[in-house]
């Protein structure tokens, strides 16, 4: 099974875009909790509240490191190891990705550069704007990225000129319901996994009674409703695009003849990819079930006084964030399992998508970069989990020392 | 259409090359610059705020391939599979080196994730030279000529983070001293820095920085050389001779002032201007397959890009403007 190139290549890149989803809907879950946490302490000057930002903040930077080296990979990968779909499509699904490299990722490095060293060294409006750019780059990168992958699956907005797609509608290529569904539903679906993770972090530090500043307390309230108002949008925006993958893309036919599709539709039997595409499907349904109980019990933080001496039903709560976590992987996967046995839908299959590599590169490749990011995917939740605990004393963005230790600040355990 | 977007991508590879040499060839001398704990902990600190500003320019270089220009995309990666997957897994572990030696208070940690900086930063530049040669040469790395101009690029690679070093790691508890001399002059820093008598034996890895830069210019001006023969020995020319030459002598000369004349002193601006050369080289002197862009694709991406570029350019500016000081000694990345 490990000769085959095309498997490998696929397992690599599924691994790697999987591992990258992880972390990016994190990103793009918590920014909103931290943008208007900062936003609220900006405006009422409460140094309270900036401590919680500080805390929150450092669990953002952690992950986004591995969210950018997944990221780096994950684009690389898709220059390096699957050549067949520039050099066809490379005018109308490279151009989204070039976009979002400059408009969005450029932007959000240098921003979150500047929010990072601009912790007690830059006026507070000016910081807060720093970070509103992070956030809402880190949208727009979700947006570009979701405008290439709505064109694998209905490849709209261009007309084929001597075997290259060239874009000759714009607006159909960026209003793609392909694209923009999945972008609602990636905005309301990554809400609900920062939701519930920092309803985890403020259940762990509530239920052992430590609620410094009150900032975990507020934490859960806020999170118990953002998690509440996103699942049926979630729902919805997922549930529109079961409806719209059966119909052949508008494009059908430009590259290949009706009777080419079927000849390569009748020679795909489905097999695993389909079996873990339904597997997919069924992980995601069940966890949203699980969160829309998870948002019901969540909202009762709202009763004055919560948690009080019920602070112990919270425990269960620090193992919840495995529902969006799963739900997210689940999706994807049953999302681009369904599209197989195309790249790109009705123009070019995942086999001829691939670079020509034999199986000793490819072999190379993928255990080099799938064991790299095992050892770095690893490491940074471990961090994470760590920095979770530590609680807003010990965390990465916590305020320095004085200048003359040379010591790290202590891991102190909340009390 | 490819002239406006092959001079963009131009200036994306030279603006990586510039503001990422700094970083890059500052890992890459760390075990030599930083001896103790203390200076290894603020030559971090030096190179990894930079590098959340400076690979976003290759990563935008690689959209812009990828987007814009197809054709060369699926030329390079035809010639340079292995070279470009080197580079990415140096990429991966230098990064990875700079995001996580500063998470955990243990001195293995640090020396592990300390090895994957210099290790990912000299994989990284050499990967580079490679590149850089293969292009030049036409296609294979393989050949002494590349190999010539790989060794000359990680030079000038280690010769930028030597120049940036010689102002970044002298230690902030100098830097009222520096502040009546004149901001840009680069090895000024330490000068002061040393004349000023309490900060002497803390200067010392900037002081190292600055010793390095001269040998390291003529390391690069030495390889320069025998890439320079193998040229004319094996006849493998770049299709452009004339520009390869003019870019050859630019370079030649600001080494050798790097060398010997102004020595660490000017070395801010030499080395940028060295290590700008191998992009513009390539650009010049190599007949690379650009094609003209589809009017589509290029509307598409102009229309997107022209509303931030101004942004772009603030947060460059002010990320540097911020950076301009000597690393600090606490912070996320310290």
């Amino acid at each position: 099974m490990f000769d085959d190139p095309l498997l490998l290549a696929r397992l690599q890149f599924s691994f790697t875009a999987a591992t990258h989803y992880l972390f990016v809907a994190f990103t793009l879950g918590l920014a909103p909790f931290i943008l208007f946490g900062q936003l609220g302490a900006v405006l009422r000057r409460d140094p309270a509240r900036l401590r919680a930002v500080r805390f929150w903040g450092g669990l953002y930077v952690v992950n986004y490191g591995m969210g950018v080296l997944s990221g780096l990979v994950m684009e690389l990968q898709l220059a390096v190891n699957w050549s067949g779909l520039s050099e066809a499509f490379g005018y109308a699904f490279g151009a989204p990705l070039a976009v979002e490299t400059m408009v969005a990722f450029f932007l959000e490095s240098t921003f979150l550069g500047l929010w990072i060293f601009g912790w007690d060294r830059m006026n507070r409006w000016a910081h807060l704007a720093c970070f509103a750019v992070v956030a809402a780059t880190a949208y727009a990168s979700a947006y570009w990225v979701l405008v290439a992958n709505g064109f694998l699956r209905s490849p709209v907005g261009f007309e084929m000129r001597g075997g290259t797609a060239v874009v000759t509608d714009a607006t159909a290529l960026l209003a793609n319901p392909a694209a923009v569904l999945a972008f609602a539903h990636v905005v309301a679906g990554t809400l609900m996994v920062g939701a519930v993770v920092v309803a985890a972090v403020s259940a762990y530090h509530l239920a052992r009674g430590a609620d410094p500043d009150r900032m975990f307390i507020r934490a859960l309230r806020a999170s118990g409703l953002v998690l509440a108002l996103a699942l049926m949008p979630t729902a919805a925006t997922g549930g529109l695009q079961f409806g719209a993958a059966a119909d052949a893309p508008p494009t059908s036919g430009l590259t290949l003849t009706a009777a080419e599709i079927a000849a390569v539709e009748d020679a795909y039997d489905g097999g695993a990819a389909a079996a873990i595409g339904a597997a997919g499907e069924m992980v995601m349904v069940l966890s949203w079930t699980l969160m829309s109980l998870l948002a019901l019990a969540l909202l009762l933080a709202w009763v004055p006084k919560a948690p009080g001496p019920l602070r112990w039903a919270l425990w269960p709560v620090v193992l919840t964030p495995v529902l969006p976590y799963a739900a997210s992987v689940g999706g994807w996967v049953y999302r681009e399992t369904e599209r197989q046995p195309w790249a790109v839908v009705h123009h070019l299959t995942t086999a001829d998508a691939m670079t020509d590599l034999g199986p000793v590169a490819a072999g190379v490749s993928f255990s080099l970069f799938t064991a790299a990011f095992a050892v770095l995917a690893g490491t940074t939740w471990w961090l994470l989990v760590r920095y979770a605990r530590r609680g807003p004393d010990g965390g990465p963005l916590a305020p320095a020392p004085p200048p003359e230790s040379d010591a790290r600040p202590p891991a102190v355990p909340v009390a | 259409m490819e002239t406006v977007p092959a001079l963009f991508l131009t200036g994306l590879m030279v603006g990586y090359f510039v503001l990422a040499g700094c970083d890059i060839g500052l890992g890459m001398l760390l075990p030599h610059l930083a001896r103790t704990p203390a200076e290894r902990r603020r030559l971090v600190a030096a190179a990894a705020p930079y590098f959340l500003g400076t690979e976003v320019w290759l990563v935008g270089a690689v959209g812009v391939v990828a987007g814009l220009f197809p054709a060369l995309k699926a030329a390079l990666v035809a010639d340079l599979w292995p070279v470009l997957t080197a580079l990415l897994a140096g990429w991966l572990l230098r990064d990875a080196g700079l995001w996580f030696r500063s998470r955990v208070a243990a001195p293995a940690w640090h020396r592990t994730w300390e090895a994957a900086i210099t290790a990912g930063s000299w994989v990284l530049a050499g990967a580079w030279g490679l590149v850089v040669g293969g292009l030049l040469a036409g296609g294979s790395p393989a050949s002494p000529f590349a190999l010539a101009c790989a060794v000359c690029v990680t030079a000038l690679f280690a010769l930028r983070g030597a120049a940036f070093g010689a102002e970044r790691l002298v230690p902030p508890e100098a830097e009222p001293v520096t502040v009546p001399g004149p901001p840009a002059a680069g090895g000024g820093a330490l000068l002061v820095a040393a004349r000023a008598g309490t900060a002497v034996d803390s200067a010392e890895a900037a002081d190292a920085a600055g010793r390095a830069t001269r040998v390291l210019a003529r390391a690069a001006l030495a390889a320069g050389g025998v890439a320079a023969a193998a040229a004319l020995i094996t006849g493998a020319a770049p299709d452009r001779p004339v520009a390869a030459l003019a870019a050859a002598a630019v370079l030649g000369a600001v080494l050798a002032a790097t060398a010997g004349l102004s020595g660490p002193r000017l070395s801010r601006h030499t080395s940028a201007l060295a290590i700008a050369v191998p992009p513009l080289v390539v650009a010049a002197a190599v007949a690379l397959p650009v094609e003209p862009v589809p009017g589509g694709t290029l509307a598409l991406v102009g229309y997107a890009l022209a509303p931030v570029v101004p942004l772009m350019v603030l947060g460059q500016v002010w990320l540097y403007r911020m950076l301009r000081r000597p690393a600090p000694t606490a912070g996320f990345f310290a």
